[in-house]
């Protein structure tokens, strides 16, 4: 079973590599447009995957991924289960803060009332916190796209002094609810 | 004037778009230029329609004229009427060599024969289709021109299209268009929707069809635009190849437009854990509906996205192939039919 490792590659100098995974492979190409489009002082590499594990062709190709991406579509539970499908297939020590779930679609009317509290809970078991986007216009797009960059940044270790995991304890997001387990 | 007149001009005028207003009555031709350049049209509505109102009034229009404006308005905007397709079978010698006055003639006689109280209309507009707009009323009551008939006519073919047909006229009107066609029955194909160009298009085969031949793979384009080259698709095989077999089974060009697809089936019930309903000797009833804006672009893009299983089954691929929209499936039929996975 191939498995995304986190530090088995060597960085390259000014670099950082984002991986986004999601079903929708319409949403996945805005949001890399968006954050290519964007300014950034280093470079950015995109990936886009639908679903891990990655075909084993690229794997030689592919460079050391900084910060993951799981797009989660509230409109559907098949993107919510390829996510959680996905988890499986990533090295441990990518948990310490370089993944993040991105939930589009929260504005429709169409919700589903049990999509959003699953990946919450998601979220609290993997410790990832969950961020809201809904990819529509370009202003929304432009902001995630720099949220995303910032986190980038400081996932790539291109900010002295900042690391991942020190982002991930501040960014905790919703407080643990009582019937989850204590974090340790 | 009559109060009726007026009021039906006044409906009619109503569903009349502001963007269209001056093109539709330029072609009715009802109004004199000097009132036509009198109409400012970046009015508001109601100020434009009573005046339109009133300059009509002036000109002693009549139900034969606002029977005209009406087929205009339906001709450029036919996509708001729920439209049937039906087949005439059985043509007599001469049928091919239809003259359109004698069929209007024809037509206009025999209903008027069958039914005293009809209102008829009839106009040709590109040089292959006849519009034919019918009000029914009975023996002792008027014409109701609110909910009228609509009968598109394709010359040369053996297919009509009609649209809000009445139960009970349906025999009335099947016996007057196949006289007046020189055929011997009509009948309804199970292809219904609102576009009615994606209709004739499916009916006549004028698509872009799909060919089971092999396809050349165009050559490997370079990342032409410079942003892109940050960009890379982990998974860029199978999304090509989940385009390939897209355009294999849908082939290239635009899909016809189609609302909805109907599957009935009245095949057994099957499933081995479920034993309370399998035994049983009669179908077990259901039906599948599926609808959309547009049903086939939509089932082509799931099979691009990988949500939808390829290979996709036949008995959705080959709807644009049998120009049919509501399938009956029973035991001897292709099968239990399988719907795409999630």
């Amino acid at each position: 079973m191939s498995v995304l490792k986190t530090f088995n590659k060597l960085p390259e100098l000014n670099t950082a590599n984002i991986m986004l995974v999601g079903s929708d492979v319409s949403d996945l190409e805005k949001l890399s447009r968006s954050i290519m489009d964007e300014n950034h002082s280093f470079n950015v590499n995109v990936r886009l995957a639908q679903s891990l594990p990655l075909p084993v062709e690229n794997e030689d190709s592919r460079p050391r991924i900084d910060l993951l991406v799981f797009m989660v579509n509230l409109r559907s539970s098949y993107s919510l289960s390829l996510a959680e499908s996905s988890l499986k297939f990533i090295d441990p020590h990518y948990f310490l803060g370089k993944v993040y779930f991105l939930a589009t679609g929260a504005r429709s009317s169409h919700l589903s009332s049990d999509l959003l509290p699953s990946l919450r809970k998601l979220s609290a078991s993997s410790h990832s916190p969950v961020l809201f986007a809904d990819l529509e216009s370009d202003s929304d797009r432009l902001s995630v796209a720099r949220r995303f960059l910032t986190l980038l940044r400081i996932a790539a270790g291109l900010v002295p002094g900042a690391s991942a995991l020190f982002l991930n304890t501040l960014l905790k997001g919703a407080p643990a609810s009582a019937n989850e387990d204590p974090p340790n | 004037m009559e109060d009726s007149v007026i009021t039906f001009l006044e409906k009619t005028l109503q569903r009349i778009p502001s963007s269209s207003l001056k093109s539709i009555l330029s072609e009715w031709g009802f109004l004199s230029a000097e009132q036509l350049q009198d109409l400012h049209f970046q009015q508001s509505k109601h100020i434009l329609h009573n005046k339109v109102l009133a300059f009509c009034e002036e000109n002693g229009v009549r139900i034969r004229h606002v029977i005209q404006l009406d087929m205009i308005y339906n001709h450029e905007y036919p996509n708001k009427r729920n439209w049937s397709v039906y087949q005439f079978s059985g043509q007599q010698d001469d049928a091919l060599v239809l003259n359109v006055t004698e069929f209007s003639q024809k037509f206009k006689v025999n209903l008027k024969d069958l039914l005293r109280h009809v209102s008829i209309g009839m106009k040709q507009f590109e040089d292959d289709a006849v519009w034919i707009r019918v009000a029914w009323g009975d023996n002792f009551t008027k014409p109701n021109q609110f909910k009228p008939t609509y009968v598109v006519y394709q010359l040369q073919t053996p297919y009509v299209f009609i649209s809000n047909l009445n139960v009970k006229h349906r025999p009335l009107l099947s016996q007057a268009l196949v006289i007046a066609t020189k055929h011997d029955e009509i009948k309804e194909i199970q292809l219904r929707g609102r576009c009615l160009k994606s209709l004739k298009d499916l009916v006549l085969r004028r698509y872009k069809q799909s060919f089971q031949t092999h396809q050349l793979k165009p050559l490997q384009e370079r990342n032409s635009p410079e942003r892109d080259q940050g960009i890379v698709h982990e998974h860029a095989k199978r999304l090509a190849d989940l385009k390939e077999v897209a355009t294999q089974t849908f082939g290239d060009g635009p899909l016809p437009k189609l609302e909805t697809a109907v599957f009935k089936l009245e095949t057994k019930f099957k499933d081995p854990e479920n034993r309370i309903l399998t035994n049983r000797p009669e179908p077990f009833r259901c039906a599948v509906k599926f609808s959309s804006p547009s049903f086939l672009e939509s089932l082509k893009s799931l099979v691009t996205l990988g949500i939808a299983s390829a290979p996709v089954s036949p008995l959705l691929s080959s709807i644009p192939q049998k120009a049919r929209n509501h399938f009956v499936i029973s035991e001897r039929g292709p099968g239990v039919p399988s719907t795409p996975a999630p």
